[in-house]
Formats: structure tokens, C-alpha cells, sequence
């Protein structure tokens, strides 16, 4: 390659993937820097651990953890979970199906905020849902269902949003095998859950673990769903670096928090990614 | 009888009409769906369109099913008493600006991407993904704290490069595959006919590219007038967005019909311009089926 | 016992498209027949009524003398060989020869054993552990040759297994198939539209047209004695001569008086001779016509040559020898014992 070419290669790259190495580059640089002690809004820089041991021998933070990343789990394969069959259901188009798929994608679309919002509306005191359980004789009296303490309503709403995107992804991918292999599968005697785990699942795992990595990462940095619909007793990652910038400027401690979490979306995608191909491995040697 | 107990064994434990019932389950698992996404769409749109007309006077209180009497005062009034008009101005202003710039920052890449073969390229267009993967509210924060340090005060240029880095992977992704329709044999044929530049843009390059060009600007619009992580934290409080408002409304204070004033003005002008991406995305398809030769 | 049956099965589509229409077949264990016709005949839906893949709308499949028309595909034992071969894209050479008899439950060493065998007998044995995609057009069809066999298959359906290869491959597929089905023994359907290949490897062609079976026979059967005109201008193209009968052992045709050895069963139809059999040389008698040559066009062994009498489809002659030797007009007999009458018309 002469170096003209190589010159004008870099000169493409620089307006779009430049850009992005660099303020990701620097943003992070930043967060790293900023746990360390440096780049203070005030008083002197100076290397030091004390904050990086003041946020993990809080309970706050241990418990922001574990709670992102039971979110993030639950979002990430319960959403891919209830993807699976619907793209499967739809692989062959029949009348109604695009419908269908427009109805099912329509939560992309839908502004996390808005949707929390329209899930707080239908949870209401006298929201339908209230309503509903009154009626068929549950409770004679409305309950209170926002903010429950089993964060039951945020992982309704990671699914709502999350599940209509692992159901793009994984759509493309089952669709992509052909019909003639899926009858052969058929024909030397595999029955449907055989097709799936043998033919199916190993066919569309990047699909799979690309729904599995970015529904992770989304569902453990959430702020909109948990300050809106979480439990007010434990404070997600995000919540709670937000937290520490807004309360008294702990920008050192928030920066501790943040770079945890993205640890925790890097390990978290990481162990999803690999469990997910393992598991497959051992369902084709046996 | 004795035929029948002959292919008694055979049928016995499998379902006398596979393809019927294919049909039928179908059918069954349709009405289910659409009852399902009936509760899963309408009902809630349909509680915030009645929030959001709830009469002040009269409330919706409890037992009532349905309000009492509905008015458009709350949208008068969140109109006329709160920084809801100031936050469309900035949010409008703001998507189409981070639309057309992100395009202007993605086309080289995507050009370089879709046309030349070098090494490392794999990796380059995975680099490119890293905005997707980065927690929004860590980046958020850290910008901001960038921001200051570096001693930009202006917030709208703050959020304006924010939302570009954010969005690039969406425009560069789209804006590769629109290049890789360009058809080769276009530009040649151009070229052999004595078209300069200009020309051969327009007959070759244009066709190829203006979905992909509308698609992008669409997706980013969308994607700059929802965002909130950034527009929130390095925003506020002088510079608001509509999502730092309907955040506002859910958030300390929860004032419901306003919220529903808010959510419905940020969701419908989405539903429509991702009506106008879908046609797009059909009309585009003939012109891929041309491309393909 | 049959191995495999059909009783007036036909097939219509849900929306509305007859594809069969009263499929009466029977097939002997051990026979290789196969199923002929041109595109959109309704050859591989055939085929997958008999895989398990469609259900008939009406009639009934025997297997072995029990009724298999609900059974599913998995519970068949018959094994497909796919047009596009649809090997597992994700799976190994051996993986995929595996694993029929992995579903089945064969136990280790009779499927290390089966895998072995099969390796070896379609000399894949040093590609046991590539992907697909990694290997020629040949070697994926004998793949999924061996992949049908693994599962010891008493049906073994295919499906133009050999027309995505060359035609110096083809040959030797074919001949892989024939020697693997003497070896095994199993019952083998064949769908193809070339009527050479059909000839050459079949025990028993059915030709299909429109969704109806049109003849059944032993391939010179049905080559020396069409039943009708469909059958007689699909396979080898024979000439088509529309005719009127003038008594029980002569016809008028637009060639001319033609003596025939049997009488014709109607007053008109069609009868058809094959360009291989006209005679050269004879100038007298009977059955002698003399016609200008309209087109001639040479191709090795012989030269076809055209002849348009007025009003009917062009009758074609084989010239034993090069064009040279061909002049303006041509003389030949046709021997009433190669002319024969055909049942229906074309188109
Ligand atoms: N699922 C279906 N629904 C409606 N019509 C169908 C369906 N499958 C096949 N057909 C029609 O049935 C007819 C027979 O199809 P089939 O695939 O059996 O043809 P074929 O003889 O195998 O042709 P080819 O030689 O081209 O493979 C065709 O006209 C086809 O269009
Ligand atoms: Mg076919």
C-alpha cells in the first residue's frame, strides 16, 4: 500500500471514526483520571486510592451493584428469552405478520422517559391495571404499585423497550436461514426444540449475543426507568453517580462509580457472550 | 374396522391434520398477540391522551373510570406558564443541527469503509461501535466534566458534539451500506461518457445515496430529540430539551396531565417521521433490487 | 410389499393451486425410479407428500403397507437429498453425517462405525473436519449423499440432486448413486427434469405433467413406446404428425398416405416417429417422402435436419454424417413399425 492511499485513508477516518476514538478516548480518560483523584473541579490533583476505597467499602455502592447488574442480566435474557419464539413465529411471512412485527417493534420508538411515564399511567392508583384487580375481585381497594420494592416495574419496562430490539436482531438472523436446511434438520429426525437448540440458536448466535452485549450495557447504565419506576430503597449505578456529582460535588467518587459500571458492562457483556456460545458447544457434543 | 385398526397405530399419537392445525394456531396466536399489544400500545396511549385533557376543575379522582369532562386547558396552560415552548426552540434547533453535522462527520468514514480494502478495517468498523457501549450517563457526566476543563461554556455546543459522537455509529453504519450501492459500473459509464465530477455525482453517487442520506438524517433527528443523558446533565439547568421537562414533571414533583402534555408532545412528531422512514426504506428497495446487476 | 405408496393423493394448495391430482404410484423395495416432468410439474411436492413435509389434501401414503399420511418427517423413515444440498452451514463434514443417527439415538460405536464407512465409501475421508463451505459443489452433494445414508434410510427421496454440478461431475454422482443404492439396497426416488438422466439411471420413469402422471414405465418403455404426446415430445422430442385415418392399416398426414402396422384408435389424432428412425437411401415404395430442407444444423455424430410440411410443427430427420452431404431436398422412409399413435396433444 503506498503511503498516498494510506494519507487518504486517514484523511476519511479522521471526520467519523477520529472523532469518536477521541472524545470516547478522552471521556474515559477523564472518568479513569477523575477516580484517581485528578482532573478536580478544585483544590490540588494528586494520585490517591482514597476514593476508589471510600465508594467500595460503602454499602450503597456494593448494593447499586449487585442491583444494575440483576437488571442488566434479567433484561438481557429475558428479553432475548421472549425474542427467540416470536422471531422464530415470524421467520415465515403469513397474512397479518408484518403487522405484527410493525405492533411489536413500535417500543423502539418510544422515548424511554415516555414510556416510563405510560407505565406509571397504567400502574396508577386508578389505572387500569387497579382497576382490572378490583374488578375480577383480587383486592377491593386500589394498591400502590409504583416504585415496588421488587423492581418488578423496571424490568417490565427494560423488557417492553429491550425486547422489541433483541426481536430486530434475531428476526434478521432466523430469517437468514434457509428453509431447505431447517427441513433437512426435519427430515433426519429433529423435532422442534432439536431444530432450535441445533440448528436455530447456532446459526443466529451473533445475532444473539449482539442483543445479549447492547441490552446489557443499556439496562446497567438505566437512569430514566429507575428514578421513574425503581424502588426508592436501593439506587442504581447511574442513579447513584449521579447522586454523588449532584450532592456535595463528589466528582472523584462519582467518577469511582462510573468506571465501576463500566467494568461491570464490559464483564457482564463479556461473561453473557462467552456462557452463550458455551452452552451451545455443549448441546452439539454429546 | 379392520382397515381402521390397521392405521390406528400410525395416526393414533399424531395430530390427524398437521397443516390445519398450523393454521389454526396461527390464527389463535394472532388474536392473542394483537390483544396483547392492544394492553401493550393503545391502552397506554390512550390513558396519556385522557390525562393530558383531564379537566383541573374536575379532576379524575378514583372511582371514575373514565374523566369527567376533558378540556385542552392543560395544554393551554403548560403552554403558557412553563419553559415548554423555549425547550421545543432548543430541541429543534438542536436535532437538525446534530442530524446534518453528523452526517457531514459520518460520509468520509462510511465512503472509506464502503470503497477501500485495508488492513485493520474489521477493527476500524468495530471502533466504531464504542459510543453504543459506553453508558450514557457515564459519558454524560464525564463530558461535562471534560467540557468544563477544557472551558467550552456554550451549552448547545456542548450537547451538539455529545450528540454527534453519539449518533456517528447510526450515520456511519447506514451511510456505508448506502455507499456500497453505489454501482461501479455507473461511475465508469459516467466517466466514459465525459461527465465532470459534478455530473458524475449526480448520475452515479445521488440515486444510490439519497435514501440512505434521508434515513440517516431521520434516525439521528429522532435519536437527538429523546435523548436525555446528555441534554440533562450538561444542559442543565439554563438549557432545557423537551426530555429534561417531561423529566421534571416525573421526577421530584409529579404532575400527571402535564406529563402527558409533555410525553405526547415528544412521542407523536416520532410515530410520524418514522412512518416517513419506512417508506423510505420501501421505496428505497427497488433501487437495491436495480443495484444488485 | 410395496415400500412406498400413493393412493389418489393429490395436493391443493392453500391458495387454491392444484398441484397433483390423483397420484396413484406403487414402488417396489430396492427400485430406483424416477420422477419426471418439466418446471412447476409438481415433482418436489411429490417428493415432500412422500418426505412427510405436506400432507395430501386427499388420498393416502403407505410405507411398508402401514399408513404414514399424518406422520411427520422426523418419524419417517425416509431421508431427503436436497436440491441446494442444505448441509449445516455451522457444522463439520463429519457433524453433519452425524447427525441423523445423533437424533435417532444410534449408539457411539455404530455411528463411529456408519460415519467411517461413509467417509470412505464417498471419499471424504480427509475432509472429516472442514465446514461446508469449504468444500466444491461435488463434494457438499456427496455430503449430504452420505448425511441421508448415515440414518440407514429404507427411502431415500431426492430432489435434482445433480443440477447444480457440471456436467463431467454429474457423471460420476450419478454413477456414485447408482452403485451406493445397488450397495445399500434402499428405495430410491429421483426428481429430475433431464430425461437423460432419467433414462440412464432409472428402473421405472413416472412422467409428470401438470400435477398428473402421464406414463409409468421401464425407461425404454417409455422412450420406444409413448403413451402419449406429451410423453413422446418430452422425452428425446420425438416428431408429432397430426393424422386422419383412411383405413385400419393407412393415414393421411401432411407427409403424405402413410401405411401404419396397427390401426389407429381414432378417427384422428396424432401420431409420432422418432428423427433416429427414418431410412436413407430408399427411393420406392411405401412410406417414402420427399421434402425440401428447411434448416439444417450439424452436431456431431449426426445432422439435424428441419422439414416444414404446410401447416403442422417442424418434423426433424438425423442425418447419419456431416452437413456437407446434405442437399436442398431430402428422401427418406419412415417404417410403419416406428410409427406409433399417441393419446391427447400438445400444450
Ligand atoms: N406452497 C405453495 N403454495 C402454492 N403453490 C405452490 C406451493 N409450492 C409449490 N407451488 C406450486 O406448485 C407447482 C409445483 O411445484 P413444485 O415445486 O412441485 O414443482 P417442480 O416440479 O419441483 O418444479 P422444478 O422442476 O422447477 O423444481 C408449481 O406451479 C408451484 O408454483
Ligand atoms: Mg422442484
Amino acid at each position: 500500500m503506498n503511503w498516498r492511499r494510506t494519507l487518504l485513508i486517514i484523511a476519511l477516518l479522521t471526520p467519523g471514526l477520529g472523532v469518536i476514538v477521541i472524545m470516547i478516548g478522552s471521556v474515559f480518560y477523564v472518568a479513569v483520571m477523575q477516580s484517581f483523584g485528578f482532573y478536580n473541579l478544585v483544590g490540588e490533583e494528586s494520585f490517591s486510592l482514597e476514593h476508589w476505597q471510600k465508594v467500595l467499602d460503602s454499602k450503597q455502592f456494593s448494593r447499586a451493584l449487585r442491583y444494575s447488574a440483576y437488571i442488566a442480566t434479567v433484561a438481557a435474557i429475558g428479553s432475548v428469552t421472549l425474542a427467540y419464539p416470536i422471531a422464530i413465529w415470524l421467520r415465515r411471512p403469513f397474512r397479518g405478520s408484518l403487522v405484527i412485527s410493525a405492533l411489536l417493534k413500535a417500543p423502539l420508538f418510544v422515548p424511554g422517559l415516555v414510556a416510563s411515564f405510560l407505565f406509571l399511567n397504567v400502574i396508577a392508583f386508578h389505572g387500569i391495571v387497579n382497576q382490572f384487580m378490583m374488578w375480577i375481585g383480587v383486592t377491593d381497594a386500589p394498591i400502590r404499585l409504583q416504585n415496588d420494592r421488587g423492581a418488578w416495574g423496571v424490568v417490565f419496562l427494560q423488557l417492553w423497550k429491550n425486547m422489541p430490539f433483541a426481536l430486530l436482531l434475531l428476526t434478521g438472523a432466523v430469517q437468514s436461514i434457509s428453509d431447505e436446511v431447517l427441513d433437512a434438520a426435519r427430515d433426519l429426525g429433529a423435532g422442534s426444540f432439536a431444530r432450535f437448540r441445533k440448528i436455530i440458536a447456532p446459526l443466529t448466535v451473533q445475532a444473539m449475543q449482539a442483543a445479549l452485549i447492547i441490552i446489557f450495557i443499556g439496562a446497567a447504565g438505566d437512569f430514566a426507568f429507575q428514578v421513574t419506576a425503581g424502588p426508592t430503597n436501593v439506587q442504581s449505578m447511574a442513579q447513584y453517580m449521579v447522586f454523588l456529582k449532584d450532592s456535595f460535588g463528589r466528582w472523584n467518587q462519582a467518577a469511582v462509580v462510573g468506571v465501576s459500571l463500566m467494568v461491570l458492562a464490559l464483564c457482564g457483556s463479556l461473561v453473557l457472550a462467552v456462557l452463550s456460545r458455551a452452552l451451545l458447544r455443549s448441546g452439539n457434543r454429546w | 374396522m379392520v382397515e381402521i385398526a390397521a392405521t390406528e397405530t400410525a395416526t393414533a399419537t399424531k395430530p390427524k391434520n398437521p397443516a390445519r392445525k398450523v393454521g389454526l394456531l396461527n390464527r389463535a396466536l394472532m388474536v392473542l398477540l394483537l390483544t396483547v399489544v392492544t394492553i401493550w400500545l393503545v391502552v397506554p396511549f390512550t390513558m396519556a391522551v385522557l390525562w393530558s385533557l383531564v379537566d383541573p376543575k374536575t379532576g379524575w379522582e378514583y372511582p371514575d373510570l373514565l374523566p369527567p369532562s376533558l378540556t385542552i386547558l392543560r395544554w393551554v396552560e403548560v403552554w403558557t406558564t412553563t419553559a415548554l415552548p423555549q425547550a421545543i426552540a432548543n430541541s429543534y434547533m438542536l436535532a437538525p443541527t446534530v442530524a446534518v453535522t453528523t452526517l457531514i462527520l459520518a460520509s468520509p468514514t462510511a465512503y472509506c469503509f464502503a470503497r477501500f480494502d485495508f488492513p485493520g478495517k474489521g477493527f476500524a468498523q468495530v471502533l466504531t461501535l464504542l459510543p453504543l457501549v459506553v453508558p450514557g450517563f457515564v459519558l454524560a457526566i464525564f463530558f461535562s466534566s471534560l467540557i468544563f476543563s477544557l472551558g467550552i461554556y456554550s451549552r448547545f455546543l456542548s450537547i451538539l458534539m455529545a450528540h454527534c459522537v453519539l449518533f456517528l455509529p447510526y450515520a456511519i453504519r447506514i451511510m456505508t451500506v448506502s455507499f456500497g450501492q453505489v454501482r461501479q459500473d455507473l461511475i465508469d459509464a459516467a466517466r466514459d461518457l465525459g461527465a465532470r465530477p459534478i455530473a458524475v455525482f449526480r448520475a452515479a453517487y445521488m440515486p444510490a445515496l439519497l435514501p440512505g442520506i434521508l434515513a440517516s438524517l431521520i434516525i439521528v433527528f429522532i435519536q437527538s430529540i429523546e435523548e436525555f443523558a446528555i441534554a440533562f446533565i450538561v444542559g442543565a439547568p439554563n438549557f432545557t430539551t423537551i426530555p429534561s421537562i417531561l423529566y421534571s414533571y416525573l421526577g421530584y414533583n409529579f404532575i400527571r396531565p402535564n406529563a402527558a402534555v409533555v410525553s405526547l408532545i415528544l412521542v407523536v412528531p416520532n410515530v410520524l417521521l418514522m412512518l416517513g422512514l419506512e417508506r423510505l426504506l420501501k421505496s428505497a428497495n427497488p433501487a437495491q433490487a436495480g443495484g444488485k446487476g | 410389499m410395496t415400500a412406498l405408496r400413493s393412493i389418489d393423493v393429490s395436493k391443493v394448495f392453500e391458495d387454491g393451486f392444484t398441484a397433483l391430482a390423483d397420484i396413484t404410484l406403487s414402488i417396489e423395495p430396492g427400485e430406483f425410479v424416477t420422477l419426471l416432468g418439466p418446471s412447476g410439474c409438481g415433482k418436489t411436492t411429490l417428493l415432500k407428500i412422500f418426505a412427510g413435509f405436506y400432507e395430501p389434501t386427499t388420498g393416502r401414503i403407505e410405507q411398508d403397507g402401514k399408513d404414514v399420511t399424518n406422520a411427520p418427517p422426523e418419524k419417517r423413515d425416509t431421508a431427503m437429498c436436497f436440491q441446494s444440498y442444505a448441509l449445516f452451514p455451522h457444522l463439520s463434514v463429519a457433524e453433519n453425517i452425524e447427525f441423523g443417527p445423533k437424533q435417532n439415538k444410534v449408539n457411539r460405536d455404530e455411528r463411529l462405525t456408519r460415519l467411517n464407512d461413509l467417509l470412505r465409501q464417498v471419499d471424504l475421508e480427509q475432509h472429516r473436519h472442514k465446514l461446508p463451505n469449504k468444500l466444491s459443489g461435488g463434494q457438499q452433494q456427496r455430503v449430504a449423499l452420505a448425511r441421508a445414508l448415515a440414518m440407514r434410510p429404507s427411502v431415500v427421496l431426492f430432489d435434482e440432486p445433480l443440477s447444480n454440478l457440471d456436467a463431467k461431475l454429474r457423471e460420476s454422482v450419478r454413477r456414485e448413486i447408482r452403485g451406493l443404492q445397488r450397495e445399500f439396497g434402499f428405495t430410491a426416488i429421483y426428481v429430475t427434469h433431464d430425461q437423460s438422466e432419467a433414462l440412464a439411471m432409472s428402473d421405472r420413469v413416472v412422467v409428470l405433467n401438470g400435477g398428473r402422471i402421464e406414463q409409468i414405465g421401464a425407461p425404454e418403455e417409455v422412450y420406444q413406446r409413448p403413451d402419449t404426446a406429451f410423453v413422446a415430445d418430452f422425452i428425446g422430442s420425438a416428431n408429432l404428425l397430426p393424422f386422419q385415418r383412411v383405413d385400419d392399416h393407412v393415414v393421411e398426414t401432411a407427409l403424405g398416405r402413410l401405411t401404419v402396422s396397427g390401426p389407429p384408435d381414432d378417427a384422428a389424432g396424432f401420431l409420432c416417429w422418432r428423427p433416429e428412425h427414418a431410412e436413407y437411401g430408399v427411393t420406392e415404395g411405401d412410406n417414402v417422402v420427399n421434402a425440401a430442407v428447411s434448416e439444417l444444423a450439424y452436431q456431431g455424430s449426426y445432422t439435424d435436419l428441419h422439414i416444414s410440411p404446410p401447416g403442422v410443427p417442424d418434423q426433424r430427420l438425423h442425418w447419419p454424417g456431416p452437413a456437407s452431404g446434405v442437399s436442398d431436398q431430402v428422401t427418406f422412409r419412415l417404417p410403419p413399425e416406428h410409427i406409433r399413435f399417441v393419446r391427447g396433444k400438445l400444450g
